[in-house]
């Protein structure tokens, strides 16, 4: 019993060196065959911008986070939609679905449904998410 | 400025190597990038009716550190001429560059006396491997120009010569 536990153990052993060789030989292949320069005409070659322009200044830049929350609404609208498909579905049969609800119920309810949820829109806008104005954090 | 001295690898067999100018050779991967109109034959090269990726140079890489080979098609106008140079720089060991097309190879139409806006020739900028004439060269010719490429890093051709007539 003792045995075996060990040499499972070794079983784990021998394939997580597998592996570990699988993942990190082709790079110490890459780095004995490859040759270890290259030709250059304006040492550009460590140059990030992978289009042949200049870079203009750094990417480690703080971005305007204007469009994020832009793209929040997007996302509140898509999963509204999401929701509306299976109403969608049986809207035209409300009556006879099964469900127990006459027809104006079920416009009714329909209503305040995506009335609630449009009130995300006041909210937004309440928020200032529509003005494409920079939002500056004042730590004060 | 620059440099064409290369340091060769740690490791060399010359029968690993003849094995790696095999692979090599027989998948070249050549840059997307087009510079005139010799870039719109480079396109109907790489597309079906004749089909580059039968002879495995199907792969254009949008990124030059992906790339082995560099299609200079077109003409090189001195104000992209850095960027060019720039993406020769980036591209890792081994590269080869094609200089297809009359531009390309010597300045083609655009050169007269006093005329300021053109490289004439990619061959001023960087050393070139094969030359492809044409203005601009037909799909067949930039294929016969990877072929040519093709004999030159195994040293022997694997695919039949087209005789003309």
């Amino acid at each position: 019993m003792e045995q075996q536990a060990t040499l499972d153990l070794l079983y784990v052993a021998a394939f997580f060196l597998g592996g570990l060789g699988f993942a990190v030989g082709p790079f110490i292949i890459a780095l004995l065959l490859a040759p270890r320069s290259t030709r250059n005409t304006q040492e550009k070659t460590k140059q990030l911008i992978e289009c042949g322009m200049e870079p203009i200044g750094d990417a480690w830049i703080r971005f305007g986070i204007v469009y994020y929350l832009y793209a929040l609404m997007f996302v509140a609208f898509a999963v509204d939609i999401l929701f509306l498909f299976p109403v969608a579905l049986v809207y035209n049969r409300a009556g006879e679905s099964g469900l127990n609800v006459s027809d104006l119920q079920a416009f009714v309810e329909i209503l305040i449904f995506v009335g609630i949820l449009s009130l995300i829109i006041i909210y937004a806008w309440k928020k200032g998410v529509f003005k494409w104005e920079r939002k500056i954090y004042n730590p004060r | 400025m620059g440099t064409q001295n290369l340091q060769p690898a740690i490791v060399q067999f010359a029968q690993l190597d003849k094995l790696l100018a095999l692979g090599r050779a027989n998948s070249l991967w050549p840059m997307t990038f087009g510079l005139a109109c010799c870039a719109i034959e480079m396109m109907a090269t790489g597309a079906s009716r004749f089909d580059l990726a039968r002879f495995g140079a199907e792969v254009f890489r949008p990124s030059p550190r992906q790339c082995d080979v560099m299609i200079v098609a077109g003409t090189i106008s001195k104000k992209m001429a850095p960027a060019v140079e720039t993406l020769y720089d980036q591209m890792p060991e081994p590269k080869w560059v094609i200089a297809m097309g009359n531009c390309a190879i010597s300045g083609g139409p655009f050169v007269y006396e006093g005329q300021y806006g053109i490289v004439e020739g990619a061959e001023k900028l960087f050393p070139v491997d094969v030359f492809i004439p044409g203005c601009p060269p037909r799909p067949e010719a930039l294929i016969e120009g990877i072929l040519e490429l093709e004999e030159k890093v195994t040293g022997s051709r694997r695919w039949p010569r087209v005789e003309v007539g």
